[in-house]
């Protein structure tokens, strides 16, 4: 169990729009353990999105079970309140690194500001920003700001914000969806790079059948929403 | 789909920059609205009350007896034209004042304001004589007979002679200075308003640019979006300046309600005009001030506020401005300089804080902090026109608060020092004071010998030594020089100057006369005094708030014999039944049945209450505007929130915990807010100087002290403090609202740096 990263169980998710309940997941069951990688696929509006901010605590889960890294989050033994909140905040402040399509970064900050934040937030050495970005190719971009730099530029700078707290699993949204494609492969070979070589876990939502191919397992949502 | 209605359906995406723009636009109309009204109501009424109580000419019986309704018959048979004005205590209402309105006809005048009691008779507070008598007991009631002021030039029939007829001090000059100050505040209010109906709108323009060049790519020229911008702004301004000016105009009433109450306290009756009913003022400068502040610069919107400006422009200007403040001759020129002084001020407040905290951010090695002061400068640039409009308030406020305060505390010390003695007896025309004077030294256990004097009132011309051509001034002589005078607040003096005066070593002059003939203590002064010239040194320079004229203060033993005094009065400190005796004996020794004896603790209570009322309303108004300018911003803030609460919520997605997230907002908003203030403040305290040692000066003569009132800061910096809050908990609900990420980090999205 303890190296499950992912332990979701019966997990259901509705939302309300005007009058009616919009069933987003219904039944969902995903585990994933270290060094795995999953891709959840789908049509726009099949739930992606809200199983990604639900593993990262961004959105309560409706009903079901679910465990991250160990530590159950909603269901029997979960922890409520304040405690709950505190530990969403622990496991996203260095153990789950979360990628979205774009605007990643702080505008007003520059790149290596953004690692530096990043590592700083996360309790790590922010000494190492400077080395991930030279890593990832932009390391004389450090003092550019995001809208200075192209869109592949700004999301292996994301990249490196994410790997500089060393997480245990990635979240990532669409995280190649604005990106032309030659860039989006590069982008990805990088994120699979990293990932496979710090042996972290990895969600990825996509359109790309490529990019699904690329993981482990895969979850298509496509039957999941509905009223 | 027509280009207009693609460029509409933005607004139904956005409601709420529609409905902040419709928002803005109907309290700004509903605020200039109200001041528009409250001035020229006040004004309306300040005229009328002063006509109603502007000095007559009455007729009295040289034998002193009060005059009766045969006095009346006999002078109307002698074809005077004279009015009777009987007034009549009613409990409860004051006085009302009976009038004869076929006799009231003779008083017109062609080519001038009738009267207030010309015209309809409605009760308020003139009616007919015989209703007037009905309600009258012989005690209470007071019978006058007003003579027109051509039969007041000619010589008064046999038995009678003309004195003057005024029912209340003169505080003319002192209710022009407060219009003048609200007309000076409606245009600064009017300029708020401008900057924030062009945020509001600049704000929607720009998160429009997309639809706005698409249409440009689709072929839509550019003179056809701002035709269609002029429709859709007329449109809003239409549906919106209406409910706004309607609003505005109850908001006066509502407010100018108590100023009528003050008037009627001062003036015991109902003076108050009411609001006109010119609409049409304040609906078509709304809808040119929305159209200008919409249209200008439509086509070059994309660019903020920061971006185009040259710093040293507007530095120079604002050395310009505050040079030509120093030295304007005239109001013309001093109101030009408020306009640069504004106009650079408001231009360089956000280049400035924008530039300090970019260089704080600089030099800080912490990524945080420098977020922090990197999003300030982003609030800074996107908020600039609210927050200059909220500049402008504060400062307003301090400004209005510190001239208020000055204008109650001075106005209260001037008439305390004015009206020192508990009572003031009138000299009747012809009678000797010389006597009365005597009797009153020789009766020190009935009067203190401090704590009385006489009062002679007179005219006089000044010449001063350098040759300038000599100026008629008043003359006002006192004698014995009492210490009912000596605590007079002198604005230059020598040593000891009453005591000089005292001993007829030199005279005194008002801050008027100094000011005009630029005299300062030490110049000699010739002096013409009925036949007697005299030359005096001006011992010390006196304020003077209630009239226009220079004036002489000398002493009483100075007087030539022949000198024509037009006023006697004798002031007296003393208890009731003191003065009672001391009116007794006045009274047998001038033999006459009936003295005016004046209560000035009354009339002082009177003159303070309608400044008071209209202290008052000037403060509500400035606090008006303070609140419309934080509400736009306010306004503003959220809107620009909604595209930026995802990058905020980054720190969450981040790890760090809601409530500290929510902190380090807090931070940001309250660092904007007192930089700010910061700026508000020099801009405020240098409009207070305008308004008390410039503005009053060159309209008036007169300057008030000065004062800045620090402690008044620390309730703006709660002000302040609020405001902040209040945009950090909007901050807050924006954290909690769940945000889907922005396709790009396009500035359009929020994402801007």
């Amino acid at each position: 169990m303890a190296d499950n990263l992912i332990s979701v169980t019966g997990l259901s998710k509705q939302f309300e729009s005007g009058d009616q309940h919009v069933t987003v997941l219904r039944e969902l069951s995903v585990h994933l353990g270290r060094g795995e990688s999953l891709a959840l696929t789908g049509p726009s509006g099949s739930g992606k999105s809200t199983l990604l901010n639900v593993l990262c605590g961004l959105e309560s889960p409706g009903s079901g079970r679910l465990a991250m890294l160990g530590q159950p989050l909603a269901g029997d033994g979960a922890p409520t309140g304040k405690a709950l909140e505190r530990t969403w905040c622990e496991l996203r402040q260095s153990r789950l690194g979360v990628v979205f399509q774009d605007a990643n970064l702080m505008p007003t900050l520059s790149l290596l500001d953004n690692i530096r934040l990043r590592a700083r937030l996360a309790g790590r050495d922010d000494t190492s920003a400077g080395d991930w970005l030279q890593r990832l190719g932009i390391g004389e971009l450090g003092q550019r700001y995001p809208d200075q730099v192209s869109g592949g530029q700004r999301q292996r700078a994301a990249l490196a914000m994410v790997f500089v707290t060393r997480p245990a699993l990635i979240l990532a949204d669409e995280p190649t969806g604005s990106l032309d494609r030659r860039t989006a492969e590069t982008v990805a070979d990088e994120l699979f790079e990293l990932q496979a070589r710090h042996g972290c876990g990895l969600v990825l939502a996509t359109h790309d059948a490529d990019l699904a191919a690329r993981c482990l397992h895969q979850l298509d949502l496509g039957h999941q929403g509905g009223p | 789909m027509s280009p207009r209605i693609a460029l509409f359906s933005h607004y139904r995406r956005h409601p709420l920059q529609l409905a902040a723009l419709a928002a803005m636009i109907l309290l700004a109309s509903a605020l200039w609205t109200g001041i528009h009204h409250l001035t020229s109501q006040a004004r309306t009424s300040l005229e009328q009350s002063e006509r109603a109580v502007a000095e007559r000419q009455q007729s009295v019986r040289e034998d002193g007896n009060p005059v009766s309704v045969q006095d009346f018959v006999n002078l109307r048979r002698q074809g005077l034209c004279v009015m009777p004005w009987l007034e009549v205590p009613v409990p409860g209402r004051g006085r009302l004042v009976g009038i004869d309105p076929l006799a009231a006809h003779c008083f017109a005048e062609p080519g001038h304001t009738p009267a207030p009691w010309q015209g309809e008779l409605d009760g308020k507070p003139f009616v007919d004589i015989s209703e007037a008598a009905a309600q009258a007991s012989a005690e209470a009631s007071a019978l006058v007979l007003l003579v027109s002021q051509a039969d007041g030039q000619s010589p008064p029939p046999a038995g009678y002679r003309y004195q003057a007829f005024a029912v209340a001090p003169d505080t003319a000059e002192l209710g022009d200075s407060f219009l003048l100050n609200l007309d000076a505040l409606g245009v600064l209010v009017l300029l708020i308003t401008s900057l924030l109906l062009r945020s509001v709108f600049l704000l929607g323009l720009a998160q429009r640019r997309e639809s706005l060049a698409l249409l440009y790519r689709y072929g839509v020229n550019r003179s056809q979006l701002s035709r269609l911008l002029l429709v859709e702004n007329l449109l809003l301004a239409l549906v919106c300046i209406l409910p706004g000016v309607w609003l505005g105009r109850a908001l006066s009433l509502v407010l100018a309600d108590g100023f009528g109450q003050a008037l009627e306290g001062l003036f015991d009756r109902l003076l108050y005009a009411g609001g006109g009913e010119d609409w049409w003022l304040p609906t078509l400068t709304m809808v040119a001030v929305i159209v200008a502040a919409c249209l200008a610069g439509v086509r070059d919107s994309s660019g903020s506020l920061l971006t185009r400006v040259q710093p040293a422009f507007f530095a120079v200007l604002l050395a310009l401005g505050l040079a030509v403040s120093l030295w304007a001759p005239t109001l013309i020129w001093l109101f030009l300089a408020v306009a640069l002084v504004f106009l650079a001020a408001g231009w360089l407040a956000p280049l400035a804080i924008a530039g300090v905290v970019r260089w704080l951010a600089r030099n800080t090695g912490d990524p945080l902090i420098r977020w922090r002061l990197q999003e300030v400068a982003v609030l800074v640039r996107r908020l600039a026109l609210p927050l200059v409009a909220l500049q402008f308030a504060l400062a307003l406020v301090l400004a209005v608060h510190a001239l208020v305060t000055t204008f109650e505390d001075t106005f209260d010390q001037w008439l305390g020092q004015r009206l020192e003695a508990d009572y003031y007896i009138e000299v009747p025309q012809g009678a000797d004071i010389t006597a009365a004077v005597s009797w009153l030294a020789a009766k020190p256990e009935l009067v203190s010998p401090e704590l009385w004097h006489q009062v002679i009132r007179g005219r006089a011309s000044v010449q001063t030594a350098s040759g300038r051509e000599p100026v008629p001034v008043d003359v006002f002589a006192l004698g014995p020089v009492s210490h009912l005078v000596q605590n007079w607040r002198l604005l230059a003096q020598t040593e000891t100057p009453w005591q000089a005066l005292a001993r007829g070593e030199g005279l005194m002059v008002n801050e008027q006369l100094a000011r005009r003939q630029q005299l300062a203590v030490g110049d000699r002064l010739i002096v013409r005094l009925g036949a007697r010239r005299l030359q005096a040194p001006v011992l010390a320079v006196y304020p003077d708030y209630g009239r226009p004229s220079g004036e002489v203060l000398v002493p009483a033993s100075l007087l030539p014999e022949d000198f024509e005094a037009r006023f006697r009065s004798l002031s007296i400190s003393a208890g009731i039944e003191e003065i009672k005796v001391v009116e007794a004996q006045l009274a047998r020794l001038w033999h006459t049945p009936q003295l005016t004896v004046r209560d000035n603790q009354a009339i002082r209570t009177l003159a303070t209450d309608v400044f008071d009322q209209t202290f008052l309303l000037t403060r509500a108004m400035t606090t008006l505007t303070l609140i419309l300018a934080a509400a736009a911003l306010l306004l503003m803030v959220w809107v620009f929130l909604s595209t930026r609460a995802w990058y905020f919520r980054l720190l969450i997605v981040w790890g760090m915990p809601q409530r500290q997230a929510a902190t380090q907002l807090t931070r940001v908003s309250l660092a904007l807010i007192f930089a700010v203030l910061v700026c508000a403040l020099p801009l405020g305290v240098w409009l207070t100087w305008i308004l008390v040692q410039r503005i009053n000066p060159l309209a008036f003569g007169w300057s008030l002290p000065m004062a800045v009132y620090p402690g008044f800061w620390i309730e703006l910096a709660v002000l302040a403090l609020i405001i902040g809050l209040s945009i950090a908990l909007l901050m807050r609900l924006q954290l909690r609202r769940p945000a889907s990420a922005p396709e790009s980090a396009h500035g359009l999205q929020g994402g801007e740096r």
